[in-house]
């Protein structure tokens, strides 16, 4: 068998592991621990210098209902579902086609444009922050949520492409050939046959996809200023407040902005199936 | 239902020609078996009829309309690829209709020819069920019951049965050779598998590095080969070839200084040349004076209906005989062998037939 089960190997293999197994798993949550108690830490714990002990007394209402109360962050979830949900649909559709395209058709530049699409990843965003921002402002799309959209989508595109193009290079290509030969023409192969095959793709690209785009920073800052625009993670700014810095509520904030990327991968977890293809061709 | 005609087709890809000039006519209702060694051509000449890879030059003309330009779904053929390319997310009978469904057919029509299909083919129980369900048999007739609906002028099949078990084979063999009977519709099947080409062909189409070597019905080529290529392919166990020298007249020194009369030669034989033989036409000598050959047994299949020799000749030229059930010969005996003239055939140093053998004589 394998692996080899832990109980059967050297006693003191068993002693490390059980001993090493939980200090690994500890430091590597530390982070989250210590965010998820700064958020139910009293604000007078904070101000009496009491950051890593154990908090006075448990706040988890009054933390939590004042990031709602004394910013807009309720609003600037909603700014982020509407900058995130339109660039997972538009980045993973145009991957969808161009990764159809480079997968199935043999064409001279194919392999270029392909490259193309790789080499774009490699490029550091920080580089063009201002030539972006110049792009924009002139197109009249700096702080709108077109412009936002518009500029991670096109960012995103290169990754997804990638990634849906590999993908369905790997499906069987006789069953293209073979709706070809039966007269379906190309749109319905792509919709009717390649589509429905690739979905755990999709819903992998668009988990994916929607964790970046939820967690941009980067781009929100850069792209937007108004509070019409700003997405949650520029917005939780508003709470550093004039004088102090409330990390009590900050965390508080951060772990509210954090559940829509883990609900959403709860939610697409079943189309998750793998080895959908399988039995597709050889018996 | 349509006639199949190839004029000088020639296939390229980049600088390599795998296709080097094909004509070839395949009647309407006729069984074409293309057959010949991996990388031969085969698969790539029958995608070529498909649509599925374009024609360097030449034509291609079905039912009498060219074709070579046309799309492949206008060409009126249906393809079973070996895999059966199925769609894994659709049920049996979506896998069947998709085709029409795809094209503008009426519902009504696309079930009753589903029907009709299904029926041939004893579909009717695994309609509703997914390709992953089905064994590779089953799968294989999901495939056929796809190329039939689309009712095509003919049928194109690459390599249908080689993911299939032996006995399975068999069976498909049998119900396809079926098909095309009820159907009576063209079909062109390729196959590496020289005995599912002899037993199902009307006529076998016997390809080398891209040319045709011979065409002809399954006995035609097995009685009468063109040369030594289609000699050793067609045929299980393969022909025999012995290096013999002519000798006066019709006559051939054999190796170890036996010699071979041939009658009804007709070609003037000189110089170094080849003898064939099949396994299945060679017969054991009881003495020397009945013998051609002396030979040592190098290996022996004892199948009960038939034994199988293995043995080396004086010169170490390896050759099959096969053998009754009750010979007794054991490995390392002598085993005297007897060529019956009328069944060897011979072949100039180019591997060109000088002389068949008739064994009707």
């Amino acid at each position: 068998m394998f692996p080899r089960p832990i109980e059967k190997s050297a006693p003191w293999v068993g002693i490390a592991y059980k001993v090493f197994l939980p200090i690994a798993l500890i430091l590597w949550l530390l982070p989250l621990i210590g965010i998820a108690i700064t958020s139910v830490r009293p604000a007078s714990d904070l101000a009496s210098g009491n950051y890593f002990g154990m908090p006075s007394g448990f706040a988890f209402v009054e933390n939590y209902s004042s990031v709602f109360k004394n910013s807009n962050i309720g609003w600037y979830i909603l700014n982020s579902f509407r900058v995130t949900i339109p660039t997972v649909i538009g980045a993973v559709a145009l991957s969808c086609l161009t990764g159809y395209a480079l997968a199935v058709y043999k064409f001279k530049s194919n392999l270029f444009v392909f490259f193309l699409f790789v080499a774009g990843n490699f490029v550091p965003f920080q580089i063009l922050a201002i030539p972006v921002r110049d792009l924009t402002l002139k197109m009249g799309l700096y702080d709108t949520m077109t412009g936002l959209v518009l500029f991670h989508v096109a960012f995103q595109t290169g990754f997804c492409t990638l990634f849906m193009r590999n993908f369905m290079k790997a499906l069987p290509f006789a069953l293209i050939e073979s709706a070809r030969v039966e007269g379906v023409n190309e749109f319905k192969i792509f919709w009717h046959i390649v589509l429905p095959l690739v979905r755990p793709a999709m819903a992998a690209l668009a988990v994916l996809i929607f964790t970046f785009i939820w967690n941009d920073y980067f781009w929100a800052t850069v792209m937007a200023q108004s509070a019409d625009v700003r997405p949650v993670t520029a917005g939780m700014n508003e709470l550093k407040g004039q004088y102090k810095v409330a990390w009590e509520l900050i965390s508080a904030a951060a772990i509210v902005a954090a559940l829509p990327p883990v609900a959403m991968f709860f939610l697409m977890q079943k189309h998750f199936i793998a080895g959908l293809t399988l039995g597709a061709t050889k018996g | 239902m349509a006639t199949v005609t190839l004029k000088n087709a020639k296939k390229q890809f980049g600088a390599v020609e795998i296709i080097k000039g094909i004509d070839l006519s395949v009647a309407d209702g006729e069984f074409c078996v293309f057959v010949g060694p991996s990388g031969c051509g085969k698969s790539t000449l029958l995608r070529m009829i498909a649509g599925l890879e374009d024609f360097t030059s030449g034509s291609l003309q079905i039912g009498g309309k060219e074709m070579a330009k046309v799309e492949s779904a206008d060409r009126g053929v249906a393809m079973v690829f070996q895999s059966y390319a199925l769609y894994p997310h659709m049920t049996v009978k979506q896998n069947i209709g998709f085709g029409l469904k795809m094209t503008g057919h009426s519902l009504a029509d696309i079930e009753g020819r589903t029907k009709r299909a299904a029926d041939m083919l004893q579909l009717e129980p695994l309609l509703d069920r997914k390709p992953s369900q089905l064994s590779g048999g089953q799968r294989q007739r999901v495939a056929i019951g796809r190329a039939i609906v689309r009712n095509p002028e003919v049928f194109l099949f690459d390599e249908p049965l080689s993911n299939l078990d032996a006995a399975l084979r068999v069976q498909m063999r049998i119900q396809i050779g079926k098909l095309h009977h009820d159907l009576k519709a063209t079909m062109i099947y390729v196959t590496h598998d020289q005995v599912e080409a002899m037993t199902m062909a009307d006529k076998i189409v016997v390809l080398h590095a891209g040319r045709i070597e011979q065409v002809g019905s399954p006995l035609e080529l097995y009685h009468r080969p063109n040369n030594m290529f289609v000699a050793g392919f067609i045929g299980s166990p393969k022909m025999n070839f012995v290096n013999v020298e002519a000798g006066t007249g019709s006559s051939l020194k054999l190796p170890g200084g036996g010699t071979v009369k041939i009658d009804g030669m007709k070609a003037k034989l000189s110089g170094k040349l080849t003898l064939g033989i099949r396994p299945e036409h060679v017969e054991l000598a009881k003495k020397t004076a009945d013998a051609n050959v002396s030979t040592v047994v190098r290996a022996a299949e004892y199948l009960g209906s038939e034994t199988m020799f293995y043995v080396t000749l004086p010169d170490g030229t390896e050759a099959a005989v096969k053998a009754d059930g009750l010979a007794k010969t054991q490995v390392g005996d002598t085993l005297l062998l007897h060529f019956p003239p009328k069944a060897c055939h011979v072949f100039d140093p180019d591997g060109k037939t000088l002389h068949n053998g008739d064994l009707s004589k």
